[in-house]
């Protein structure tokens, strides 16, 4: 196994610089820009509509962004180009994982400026963020190798964006039917009680058990995506 | 001489259809090897076998002296290059982000860039963005690309297929010289010339096993029937057959000075592949 910084670095390189151009999938960064703006401007804002806004980033950025790269390389004909060359999978992979990461980290600052949002521990929210995105992350890859162009990406994340982005409209049902309270478990509304607490004061000992099931989502979401990918590759 | 590539008893079955049924044959260091064969005959399922990008049903194959089932290693890549019939480039940027690209996964110098753009003549072109390239400049990128590491052993599936003559020759000319340098080559083509032109020999691949293999000039000797054919002064143009009957023919004509030229009538490696087939290699 081998694992080169300079590798994972110049596919991040192409990736960035081919995403600034490649207006189609970029252009989603605007999606929750826009909602910041909407909310910052029309209510009083609460922390249930920030991570309204936060949710809707990792679902819609990240799982997407990544999604459709690794689909568009399936597309193009260029992801066997870079399976031929010395570089593995998992660098591959984590290339445009920090892409994907790096696109998320300014989105999420962009939206917690518009929307004034300071966390009372940026260092504990900074946390549960980064777990989550591994999440989504892992969530936009599987998605990604399942679908084979740009388009179908484009289709096959929507439920991921309605399931995690508008999430929190769940709860609701939970309140009436008590039988869908696993509903609590998902990782979206896991970052939103965990936030609660963060700005309760509470300290690690009352959050980890929130970080803890937001790694076993990561967890999981990494687990699939290898079986998937090595089910595909024995086909 | 030794074995670059070495196939034995090789199979490959795809749900219930074989595409390989007994593929025997040897790449040796430093020729340019063809493998001819019909569409579906299983060209580039061999060439994904052997660049450890597919797995076979049954048989052995070894390049460099390794099992392919254990090829999969960076070491390994780097020592090939493999233009397949359907790589890719990244269209929004230019040729040379591209090749920039690869440069830095390979490892190797970013002047290698203009050695490679030279040897497929797009050292003007390389701030053009690939979205805008014509098919043949877009196959002279992929295979710059393919040569950026000099490759030990080179792959290279239908590398001709969409170019004009004029590029065609040119790439010709670029893979001559690679081979006299020393990169083996394993060609597929449907371009019978082509594999004239560049192969140490060649093996017609139909049916899941290899029909003929040998040097292009010996088949074409051994499969040639002796006739020939002449071009009169009154227009006609006439095959004799070969032996006893045909002589008497020619020398009456050549008696009565009626020929304007007589050729023998050679097979080309189309005719062959015909005649050992019954199928057009198209
Ligand atoms: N992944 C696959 N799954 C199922 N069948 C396949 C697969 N790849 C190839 N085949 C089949 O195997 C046979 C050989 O295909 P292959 O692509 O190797 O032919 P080829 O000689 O390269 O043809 P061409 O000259 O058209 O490129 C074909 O019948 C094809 O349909
Ligand atoms: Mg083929």
């Amino acid at each position: 196994m081998t694992f080169s910084w300079k590798r994972i670095y110049a596919i991040f390189n192409k990736d960035l610089k081919d995403l600034s151009k490649n207006l189609f999938v970029s252009s989603i960064i605007v999606l929750p820009i826009l909602m910041a703006f909407l909310y910052g401007g029309m209510y009083d804002m609460n922390l249930e509509l920030h991570y309204m806004v936060i949710n809707l980033t990792l679902a819609s950025v990240t799982a997407f962004i990544q999604c459709a790269v690794i689909a568009e390389e399936k597309e193009k004909h260029t992801l066997r180009g870079l399976m031929l060359s010395p570089a593995s999978l998992t660098e591959i992979l984590t290339g445009k994982s920090l892409v994907t990461l790096f696109l998320t980290a300014i989105t999420l600052v962009l939206c917690s400026m518009i929307m004034d949002y300071e966390p009372a521990s940026l260092g504990m929210v900074a946390i549960a963020l980064i777990i989550s995105m591994l999440f989504y992350i892992g969530i936009g890859t599987l998605l990604g190798l399942l679908s084979r162009t740009v388009v179908e990406a484009s289709v096959i994340i929507l439920p991921v964006i309605f399931l995690f982005g508008f999430g929190s409209l769940l709860m609701v049902l939970v309140d009436k039917y008590p039988a869908l309270s696993f509903i609590e478990y998902l990782p979206n509304i896991q970052l939103v009680e965990f936030a609660y607490k963060v700005e309760e004061g509470l300290g690690f000992g009352d959050l980890w058990s929130h970080l803890a099931i937001l790694l076993a989502w990561a967890v999981v979401s990494f687990i699939v995506t290898a079986f998937v990918y090595k089910k595909r590759e024995l086909d | 001489m030794e074995n670059i590539i070495e196939v034995k008893n090789l199979a490959k079955v795809f749900g219930n259809q074989s595409a390989l049924e007994d593929v025997n044959f040897q790449v040796k260091k430093g020729e340019t090897f063809g493998f001819l064969g019909p569409s579906g005959s299983g060209k580039t399922t061999t060439i994904k076998i052997l660049t450890g990008q597919l797995l076979q049903t049954s048989g052995d194959a070894e390049v460099f002296g390794v099992k392919n089932t254990a090829l999969n290693t960076a070491a390994y890549r780097k020592r090939i290059g493999v233009l397949s019939d359907n790589s890719g480039l990244y269209q929004r940027l230019s040729i040379e982000e591209n090749l920039k690209l690869y440069c830095d996964l390979y490892d190797v110098p970013r002047k290698r860039m203009e050695e490679v753009l030279d040897l497929v003549n797009l050292s003007g072109e390389r701030k053009k963005v690939v979205s805008k390239l014509s098919k043949g400049m877009t196959q002279r990128v992929l295979l710059a690309r393919t040569l950026l590491h000099e490759p030990d052993l080179l792959f290279l599936d239908e590398p001709t297929s969409a170019l004009d003559p004029a590029n065609s020759k040119q790439i010709h000319d670029g893979l001559r010289l690679l081979n006299e340098k020393g990169t083996t080559i394993f060609l597929t083509t449907h371009d019978m010339s082509e594999a004239e032109t560049l192969c140490n020999r060649v093996a017609f691949l139909n049916k899941g096993k290899i029909q003929l293999l040998d040097e292009p000039k010996t088949l074409r000797r051994q499969f040639a029937d002796g006739s020939v054919r002449l071009e009169l002064k009154n227009g006609q143009i006439i095959s004799l057959p070969g032996g006893a009957e045909g002589a008497d023919e020619v020398y009456k004509y050549m008696s009565n000075n009626e020929i304007v030229s007589i050729h023998s009538n050679e097979p080309t490696l189309g005719d062959i592949f015909v005649e050992i087939t019954g199928r057009e290699l198209v």
